[in-house]
């Protein structure tokens, strides 16, 4: 894996102990300190996962760009044990050096003196602004909180089954420490909690702290509680022995409200749509087979138009560095989940997400309604009324027109979202008379009483 | 035989879709049906909005009705239907029509009252402006209409206006009115009422021999002009054009009054006179719902093909039009068209030209009179 930049390698860093944390079937605590002892800043990322972590070293690759040169020496030095170890291994990786058997040089064992535990403790000097890389680490924390894997403290002991990672941020400065304990309270979790339950979670979350409040919902905005529309999907490949098998997911949440409205709030893209993407539970890049996938969706099938994936009318993409490789399985999966999650949504809310046909057909349904309403207000037969009234579910004849017109155009616009699929003309409506308009009309005459 | 038997009377009479001619009263009763029936599929445990089964006005649904003894043969609709959808976007905006005109005829079927087709169409326009920006469209919805609920355009409390004129021997009267005599109406004749009922109820007396169908008013007029129905006895009717069903309503009246006279037809020997010449004869697929029994055996007096090699200069012929070989083709195709039509039609599009009945005054003034006499009594109709 190579490392370009000092957001690379502290990306790396913690997505690694994030996955020792996830790994161990027990709670834990990932911990990120920055302590400034100019002209560096001596950064230490912690975890209590499980421990024994050289494969991840030896993998790395320190590209020797003048950018990284200035910033970082190449050194790491790691604390690592598992829980059956009996001793806190100590090691030194230099990524700078050419000879690979000189990487890492053993330093001197703890003792755990017969306790048991497992974790790891990375740490490194980096000669940048400590406030650049607080507000980097704030970013890169918030993304991963979206997973929910986590639960606030007073909460560790009330849901002990329910897999979770505690994440604190803190930044040592002259005066004192200043500690971001980053904990939220947290809904009730399904037992065996899945992994797109957490991810709704925290997106909504996410969502209503507009992505850059930390601890707080938006009160101005979302006052009135989380009016949210959420549609997830999930997407498996079968494990054959081409591939292990990849899952997919994806969970889309609409705001109801108009941001742009709350001037007092600030949110970072605007009316754009933000899409996050995870790869082993790590924000990443979006891969070019997912941008792929994302550009060949049909979005008229959901009333949106793409204007362009980076920047478009509803979706802004961050992280849109697209990778080298194009990997047919991730294409589909993506595309597969998005639509899935997509269909979800506009299952769930009812008017929602509708294609451009429908909105289009919704537009009729006012005239339409206009015309049936005015059609049963007109008749003087009360006998006729009245069936019409109890076929809609309306009281009473006495009913005001604007009330007859309402309820029989709400029912035709849910007709129409109903059979929004996304298929063209997937179902056939019944006609008019369905036993022929002959049969229907036989007769006709003794269906009311026309005297 | 599939044929023989799709169009024997036995057999094609049970397909029939027609349009009932209703009371006021039965026609509420239906559009109520058709609301209950609408009602009912939107509030059901998985509603719809309602397709609408039209009546298919197309050719493929067309049929033919020959009578076993006489010749008579007529175009009637078959019971296919063509469906108007909401969910469909090419048919969303005349489903919401036939419900606009559905709803403006109740009212009126309400109050008792006849509107003409301007008259509703302005009234459609004045409350759905975005729906109705033709007098054409308001007209094709107000023929669905006809097509949905099988009741003809009058019962739906719509007058056709009618551009038909009758001169010559023929006296009218409406009841309790005076008697119109027809011969002295003066060149433009007698204009033929829209109202149906009217029409229906006229008391009708003749004493002429024969019924001569002209196609162009200018030479009905020529001949109401000339009195040619004081040298031979006769009853002039025109429908200027394509007839509209005021006219072949007061013809098949006429036919069924005084069943013996014949029913003789003048118009241009080219395709579209040939055209409104089948529609007197046979009726026509689009109108098919309502007009299909008005229906009359009318003969073909002329031009025709000897005339144009006899009578017709040269120079009067003009060529065919890509309009004429486009109505030729849709002739040439109707398994209604009797053989020496079929002749008649083979050889305009061999000529490739076409002639007007004005053409004949080449020979004088008086010459179209004298050309009328001579074919009735030569019997040279087809």
């Amino acid at each position: 894996m190579a490392v370009n930049s000092v957001e690379d390698i502290l990306n790396l860093l913690i997505s690694s102990a994030f996955r020792r944390c996830r790994m161990l079937d027990d709670l834990c605590r990932l911990s990120v300190s920055l302590k400034p002892t100019r002209p560096s800043v001596l950064i230490s990322v912690s975890d209590t996962g499980t421990g024994n972590i050289l494969e991840e070293f030896s993998e790395l690759e320190y590209k020797n760009n003048r950018i990284l040169s200035g910033k970082w020496d190449g050194l790491l030095s790691v604390m690592t044990t598992s829980s059956s170890d009996k001793e806190i291994h100590h090691l030194k990786f230099d990524l700078k050096e050419v000879v690979a058997s000189r990487r890492l040089v053993r330093l001197p064992s703890v003792t755990k003196s017969g306790a048991k535990f497992s974790g790891t403790e990375v740490s490194l000097s980096l000669y940048e602004e400590i406030d650049g890389l607080v507000t980097m680490l704030h970013l890169y924390l918030q993304k991963i909180l979206l997973l929910k894997a986590f639960v606030s403290s007073d909460k560790l002991f009330t849901f002990p089954m329910f897999h979770k990672i505690a994440i604190e941020l803190i930044v040592e400065s002259g005066g004192g420490t200043k500690s971001f304990f980053l904990q939220n309270a947290c809904s009730t979790p399904a037992t065996n909690a899945v992994n797109s339950y957490n991810l709704t979670l925290g997106l909504e979350e996410y969502v209503s702290k507009h992505g850059n409040k930390l601890t707080e919902a938006c009160h101005s905005c979302f006052s009135t509680g989380k009016n949210l529309k959420v549609g997830t999907g999930v997407a498996c490949s079968k494990e054959n022995h081409q591939n292990s098998g990849q899952v997919m997911e994806v969970v889309i949440i609409i705001s109801n409200m108009s941001m742009l409205d709350q001037s007092s709030c600030s949110r970072l893209y605007g009316r754009r749509t933000e899409v996050l993407y995870f790869n082993d539970f790590s924000p990443c890049s979006m891969p070019q087979s997912s941008l792929e996938a994302l550009n060949s969706i049909d979005w008229k099938n959901y009333g949106l138009v793409l204007k362009s994936v980076g920047d478009l009318d509803g979706i802004t993409i961050l992280d849109t560095l697209p990778c080298s490789h194009s990997n047919r399985t991730d294409r589909y999966l993506t595309r597969k989940a998005l639509k899935l999650a997509l269909s979800d949504l506009k299952k769930r809310n009812t008017g929602t997400l509708l294609s451009e046909r429908a909105v289009k057909i919704c537009n009729y349904a006012p005239d339409l309604a206009k015309t049936i309403s005015g059609l049963i207000m007109s008749s003087l037969d009360l006998n006729f009324k009245r069936e019409c009234f109890s076929l809609l579910g309306l009281p009473s004849p006495e009913c005001e027109k604007d009330i007859v017109e309402n309820c029989i155009k709400d029912k035709i616009v849910s007709v129409i979202a109903t059979n929004d699929s996304g298929r063209r003309g997937t179902k056939e409506a019944p006609a008019l008379f369905e036993q022929g308009p002959k049969k229907a009309f036989q007769g006709v005459g003794e269906y009311f009483d026309t005297s | 035989m599939g044929d023989l038997l799709k169009n024997s009377i036995f057999f094609s009479d049970q397909q029939i879709c027609y349009a009932d001619i209703l009371p006021p009263s039965e026609v509420r009763l239906r559009i109520e049906v058709a609301i209950l029936s609408f009602l009912k599929n939107l509030s059901s445990s998985t509603p719809s909005v309602s397709d609408l089964p039209l009546i298919s006005r197309k050719r493929s649904n067309s049929r033919v009705s020959r009578g076993l003894l006489t010749e008579n043969a007529r175009i009637f609709l078959s019971d296919s239907f063509s469906m108007k959808s909401l969910m469909n976007e090419n048919s969303a905006n005349s489903l919401i029509r036939v419900w606009k005109v559905m709803e403006m005829c109740y009212q009126i079927l309400g109050q008792e009252k006849k509107v003409t087709q301007r008259e509703l169409f302005y009234k459609l326009l004045s409350v759905s402006p975005q729906y109705f920006t033709s007098q054409l469209q308001a007209n094709r919805s107000i023929q669905d209409l006809v097509a949905l609920l099988r009741c003809s355009r009058y019962s739906l409390g719509i007058m056709a206006t009618s551009r038909g004129v009758v001169a010559g021997r023929l006296m009218l009267q409406e009841p309790n009115r005076d008697v119109i005599d027809c011969s002295v109406c003066g060149s433009s004749g007698h204009a033929i009422s829209g109202d149906l009922n009217l029409l229906e109820n006229l008391i009708m007396k003749s004493d002429a021999r024969y019924i001569i169908v002209v196609e162009k008013h200018a030479v009905f007029q020529r001949l109401a002009e000339d009195r040619l129905f004081n040298q031979i006895p006769c009853i002039l009717i025109t429908a200027k054009g394509y007839p509209d069903i005021g006219t072949r309503f007061l013809l098949h009246r006429m036919s069924r009054e005084f069943p013996q006279l014949p029913i003789l037809a003048l118009v241009d020997w080219n395709p579209a006179g040939l055209a409104i010449l089948c529609t007197f004869k046979y009726g026509s697929v689009t109108m098919g719902l309502e007009a299909y029994r008005y229906a009359c055996n009318v003969k073909w007096l002329g031009l025709r093909k000897d005339d144009i090699n006899q009578l017709i200069p040269e120079e009067s012929l003009i060529p065919l039009k890509p309009r004429d070989h486009q109505i030729a083709k849709s002739l040439e195709t109707s398994e209604i068209l009797q053989d020496t039509y079929k002749e008649e039609l083979a050889a305009m599009i061999q000529s490739g030209c076409r002639a007007e009945i004005e053409a004949l005054y080449f020979n004088g003034y008086d010459f179209l009179g004298k050309y009328i006499g001579k074919k009735i009594v030569q019997g040279s109709y087809i």
